[in-house]
C-alpha cells in the first residue's frame, strides 16, 4: 500500500509539475511518526522542574553516562526471546508502579540471572517498614507464580527523591 | 639382510606388542583410556585402609553452588537473609524483627489468596521443566459425585468433615468402601482429631471453623500455631473415628493403629490401652507405630515409677514377641518415659542406649536430649554428674544430624541450660561448635527457642568469661542473630563492672537505646548506679555526663503526657553525682530542683557533695539556696549544712539573716 501511494504521489507531483512548471514540490508524508528525537527526554523549562539523573540524560547517553534499566541476554547473537522479555519488563514496571504507589524514587531496574528475576527498586521512605515488607512479600509471591520463575526484590530506601538538576 | 632385520624387528615388535596387549588386557580389563592414570595410583600393597577409587563420580546439581557457599561465612553486620539490606528496613529490636518477618509472610499469604481465587490468570506455563509449586492450588474438591474417588480426593485435600460426610453418604447408598480407603480416612480423622485443620490463607472460611470442638477464639485468626491448638482439643466420646471404626466389619492392623495413635495424641490414654487389648483379643498383630504411641502413653496411665517401667517393659516384650523391629522413635519414647520415672530412669537409661546400639539404630539428638533430661533435673543439685554432658558431647561432636524426632529441637537449649547451671564454659563452646557443623543449625528450633538458647549462652559468657571475649561474642552475634533482652544487658553491665571496664558504659547505653530497652526502670537504675559509684578520668567522666543527660531525657514525660519511668531518690542522686563529677554544675542544679517536683528526698551525702562543689565554684547564692532546700525537706543535717556554709563562705547580711532564721527553725523543730 505504501508503494502504491508513493507511486501515486510521484504521479501527482509529475502531473502537478507539468501543469504548473513553477510549482513547488510538496510531498505527502506517509510513514508512521516515530519521534525518535523526542523520546525519553524532558525538555528544558522554567527551572522549577526537578529531574533525577536517569531522567536528565537522554537515550543517546545510554552506555556512556547511563546504564541499562533492563539486563538480560536475549539480545545476544543466537539468543531468542527478546520480545517476550520486553513485554514482561513493561508488565513488571507497571506492576511495581501500581503496587508501591507514590513510593518509587526512580525507575525500576530488572536483572535476569539464569532463572532468577531480580527487581531492584529505590523507594522513598513513605510507608512504615512493615508495610514495605508486606508489599515485598506480596509482589515476590505473585510475580513468581505469574512468571513461573523465582522473583526477588532488592530494595533500597531514600528519604526523598534524589534530584540531579532542575530544568 | 636389512629386510630380514626389519622382518625380525617387525616380528619382534609384533610379538612384544601382542605380549603387551595381552598383559594390558589381563590387568586393565574394560577400562577407558581416561582413567589409566587413576589406575596407576592404585597401591599394590593392601594397606589397613583400603583406598577404593570409584570408577565415576557423579555430582549433584547444586554441587557448584554448595562449594561456593562453603567459602562464605556469616556476615555479622548483616541482618537475617529474609530481610532487605537497607538501614530503614533493618529491624533493631526483636519485636521489630518478628513484625517485619510476619508482615512479609502475610504479604505472601495475601498473594496466595489471589492466586488461588483467580487461577485462570496463572495457568500459562513458561517453566521447562514444570515447577509444580508455582501453579495455583485447587482448594475446592473437583469430583462432585458420591464415589470412592471423590473420598480419596477429599482425604488428600485434608478436608476432614467433607470426607466424613461423603463416607456416610457412601454407606447409606450401599456402595462398599474398600478397607484401604477407610484406613486412610481413619488416619485423617485421627491425625486431625475429628476437626478440620485451621485454614490460614482463606479468611472467609473463618466462620465455618467456629462450629468446631475448639473453644479458643484464637483459631478464628488462623494463627500459625495450629498444631498446639489442635492438641489442646480432647478426644471426644463416640466421635467419628470410633463410629467409623465400629462400622468396619474386619478392622485390620492399620485401622487399630490409626485409632490408637489418635487416642494417644489427643489424650485418651486409657482408651488407647483398652483398644490395644481389643486388638490382642482379635489375635491381630500391632505395628511399630502403635507400640510407639502406647509407650508414649504409658507414663500417663500409671502413677508409681516402677509400675510405669513395668508397663513399658511389658510392651517391649510384646513387641519382641510379635517380631516387630523397634525403630528410633520407639527407643526415644522409652527414654522420654524414663524422664518421668525418677531414680529408676537413671539406672535404666544406659541399658536402653546399649539396646539402641545393639539394634544398630543411631541415636538422634532427641535421645541425647532425653538422656540429659534424665540426669540433669532442673533445679536439682548436681552431684558429680558433669561427666554425662561431657560424654554426650564427645559422642556428638563433629557429627551432622538430620531431624528425625520432634524432640530433636530441644537438645541445644537443654544442653546450654545444663552448661549454665553447672557453669561450664568449655562445654558451652563445644555445644556452640556443634551448632556450626553441617545441617545442625536447622535443629535449633523456631525463633523462641533460638532466643532462649542465645539468652542462656550469653548469661554464661557474662558470668564466666572476661570482658574482651564477651565483647567479641557480643559483636559477632548482636544484633544480626540475637536481640538481647534487658536481663542480658544487666548481666553485661555486671560483667563490665567485674572487669573494671566502666568506660564502655556509654557505648552499651547506645546499644540499649537501639534495642528498645531504654525504658526499663531496673536496667537504667543499674546503669546510673554503676556510673555514679566512682570518679573516673576526665574524658570518661565527660562521656558519663552526656550519657546521664541522655538518660534524663528518657524520664521526661512523652508527647502525650505518658510517664514512662518514674524517678527514684537513688536515680536522681546518681545523676547529680555523675554531673557534679564532670563539673556540670548548672545541669546538676536543675536536676536538684526535680527532687521537689517528684516528691523525692535527697540524701545527706548528696547535699554534702553538692556543697563541696559549690564551695569550689564559690557561688554563695547557690549555697544559701541549697540550705533552704534542705530546710524545706526538714532534713536532720540542715544545722550541719548551715554551719558549714557559715564557715566556708563570706555571707552578706541578708544571707546571714536567712541562715540564722533557718537555724532557729530547725532548732525549734528538733
Amino acid at each position: 500500500m505504501a508503494t502504491s501511494l508513493v507511486r501515486q504521489t510521484k504521479l501527482l507531483s509529475i502531473v502537478s509539475s507539468q501543469l504548473n512548471p513553477a510549482a513547488c514540490f510538496r510531498n505527502i508524508h506517509c510513514t508512521a511518526a516515530c519521534l525518535k528525537n523526542r523520546a525519553a527526554r524532558i525538555r528544558e523549562g522554567k527551572g522549577d522542574k526537578s529531574v533525577t539523573y536517569e531522567q536528565a540524560y537522554h537515550p543517546h547517553h545510554i552506555g556512556h553516562r547511563k546504564g541499562w534499566l533492563s539486563q538480560h541476554t536475549s539480545n545476544l547473537q543466537g539468543e531468542d526471546g527478546a520480545a517476550e522479555r520486553v513485554v514482561e519488563d513493561v508488565f513488571i514496571r507497571r506492576f511495581m508502579y501500581g503496587t508501591f504507589h507514590g513510593c518509587l524514587a526512580d525507575e525500576v531496574v530488572i536483572k535476569r540471572r539464569g532463572n532468577l528475576l531480580v527487581i531492584c527498586a529505590v523507594m522513598i521512605q513513605k510507608l512504615l517498614p512493615s508495610k514495605f515488607y508486606f508489599l515485598i512479600g506480596y509482589t515476590e509471591e505473585l510475580l513468581s507464580h505469574f512468571y513461573k520463575c523465582p522473583v526477588k526484590i532488592e530494595m533500597q530506601t531514600v528519604e526523598e527523591k534524589v534530584v540531579y538538576k532542575y530544568l | 639382510m636389512a629386510s630380514s632385520c626389519s622382518q625380525a624387528l617387525k616380528q619382534h615388535v609384533c610379538k612384544s606388542s601382542t605380549i603387551l596387549r595381552v598383559h594390558l588386557q589381563k590387568s586393565w580389563p574394560k577400562r577407558s583410556f581416561v582413567l589409566n592414570s587413576a589406575a596407576d595410583q592404585q597401591p599394590a600393597v593392601s594397606s589397613p585402609e583400603e583406598i577404593v577409587i570409584p570408577k565415576k563420580k557423579t555430582w549433584s546439581k547444586e554441587a557448584v553452588l554448595q562449594a561456593l557457599a562453603s567459602t562464605v561465612s556469616r556476615d555479622p553486620t548483616a541482618s537475617d537473609y529474609r530481610l532487605q539490606d537497607d538501614p530503614y528496613l533493618t529491624p533493631k529490636t526483636s519485636s521489630e524483627f518478628k513484625l517485619f518477618s510476619l508482615s512479609q509472610e502475610s504479604g505472601k499469604n495475601a498473594a496466595k489468596y489471589f492466586i488461588n481465587t483467580y487461577p485462570k490468570y496463572f495457568q500459562k506455563d513458561y517453566a521447562q521443566p514444570h515447577i509444580p509449586c508455582l501453579m495455583p492450588e485447587t482448594l475446592e474438591a473437583q469430583i462432585e459425585e458420591v464415589s470412592e474417588a471423590a473420598l480419596i480426593e477429599r482425604i488428600h485435600m485434608r478436608k476432614v468433615k467433607a470426607a466424613v460426610d461423603l463416607y456416610d453418604q457412601l454407606q447409606q447408598a450401599g456402595t462398599p468402601v474398600s478397607l484401604d480407603v477407610t484406613n486412610q480416612l481413619l488416619d485423617l480423622i485421627c491425625f486431625y482429631g475429628d476437626s478440620d485443620p485451621a485454614q490460614e490463607n482463606v479468611p472467609e472460611q473463618r466462620n465455618e471453623e467456629t462450629e468446631d470442638v475448639q473453644d479458643e477464639p484464637q483459631t478464628k485468626k488462623g494463627r500459625a500455631s495450629k498444631a498446639s491448638d489442635q492438641l489442646k482439643a480432647a478426644w471426644k466420646e463416640n466421635n467419628n473415628a470410633e463410629r467409623i471404626f465400629a462400622l468396619l466389619s474386619e478392622p485390620n492392623t492399620h485401622s487399630y493403629s490409626a485409632l490408637i495413635r489418635g487416642m494417644v495424641k489427643y489424650g485418651a490414654y486409657s482408651k488407647a490401652f483398652s483398644t490395644y487389648t481389643d486388638l490382642l483379643n482379635n489375635r491381630l498383630k500391632a505395628d511399630v507405630n502403635t507400640f510407639n504411641a502406647l509407650i508414649t502413653a504409658a507414663p500417663e496411665v500409671k502413677e508409681k515409677y516402677n509400675e510405669k517401667w513395668e508397663l513399658i517393659v511389658d510392651l517391649l516384650k510384646e513387641l519382641a514377641e510379635q517380631k516387630i523391629k523397634p525403630n528410633l522413635l520407639t527407643l526415644n519414647g522409652v527414654l522420654k518415659a524414663l524422664r518421668r520415672c525418677g531414680t529408676l530412669g537413671k539406672s535404666q537409661a544406659f541399658p536402653v542406649l546399649s539396646e539402641m546400639k545393639a539394634l544398630s539404630i543411631d541415636p538422634s539428638l532427641a535421645s541425647y536430649n532425653h538422656l540429659l533430661g534424665i540426669f540433669y533435673k532442673p533445679g536439682a543439685p548436681f552431684l558429680g554428674q558433669t561427666d554425662i554432658l561431657q560424654e554426650v558431647m564427645n559422642e556428638v561432636s563433629g557429627k551432622s544430624f538430620t531431624p528425625q524426632d520432634p524432640d530433636d529441637a530441644q537438645f541445644f537449649i537443654t544442653a546450654v541450660r545444663i552448661c549454665l547451671d553447672t557453669k561450664d564454659i568449655e562445654q558451652a563452646y563445644s555445644v556452640h561448635e556443634l551448632l556450626g557443623v553441617g545441617e545442625n543449625w536447622r535443629l535449633l528450633g523456631n525463633d523462641l527457642q533460638q532466643n532462649i538458647y542465645y539468652a542462656r549462652f550469653f548469661s554464661l559468657l557474662c558470668m564466666m568469661e572476661n570482658i574482651d571475649v564477651m565483647l567479641k561474642w557480643y559483636r559477632d552475634l548482636v544484633p544480626s542473630v540475637y536481640y538481647p533482652s534487658s536481663n542480658i544487658m544487666r548481666d553485661l553491665l555486671q560483667a563490665l563492672d567485674t572487669d573494671n571496664r566502666l568506660d564502655l558504659i556509654p557505648q552499651i547505653w547506645k546499644d540499649i537505646k537501639q534495642l528498645g530497652h531504654a525504658n526499663r526502670q531496673k536496667l537504667v537504675e543499674d546503669l546510673l548506679t554503676l556510673m555514679a559509684r566512682e570518679k573516673q578520668d576526665q574524658e570518661v567522666q565527660e562521656s558519663f555526663a552526656e550519657c546521664a543527660l541522655d538518660i534524663k531525657k528518657m524520664y521526661d514525660t512523652g508527647d502525650r503526657g505518658k510517664v514512662i519511668m518514674s524517678w527514684t531518690a537513688t536515680s536522681l542522686s546518681d545523676v547529680i553525682s555523675v554531673l557534679l563529677a564532670a563539673q556540670r554544675r548548672q545541669d546538676a542544679w536543675e536536676i536538684l530542683k526535680l527532687f521537689k517536683t517528684h516528691n523525692r528526698v535527697p540524701s545527706e551525702e548528696l547535699l554534702n557533695k553538692f556543697l563541696t562543689c559549690v564551695t569550689e565554684s564559690g557561688e554563695v547564692n547557690h549555697a544559701v539556696e541549697l540550705v533552704q532546700i534542705s530546710a524545706g525537706f526538714c532534713l536532720p543535717e540542715t544545722p550541719k549544712l548551715i554551719q558549714r556554709v557559715q564557715q566556708e563562705f563570706q555571707l552578706s547580711e541578708q544571707q546571714k539573716n536567712i541562715l540564722s532564721d533557718l537555724e532557729i527553725q530547725t532548732f525549734n523543730s528538733d
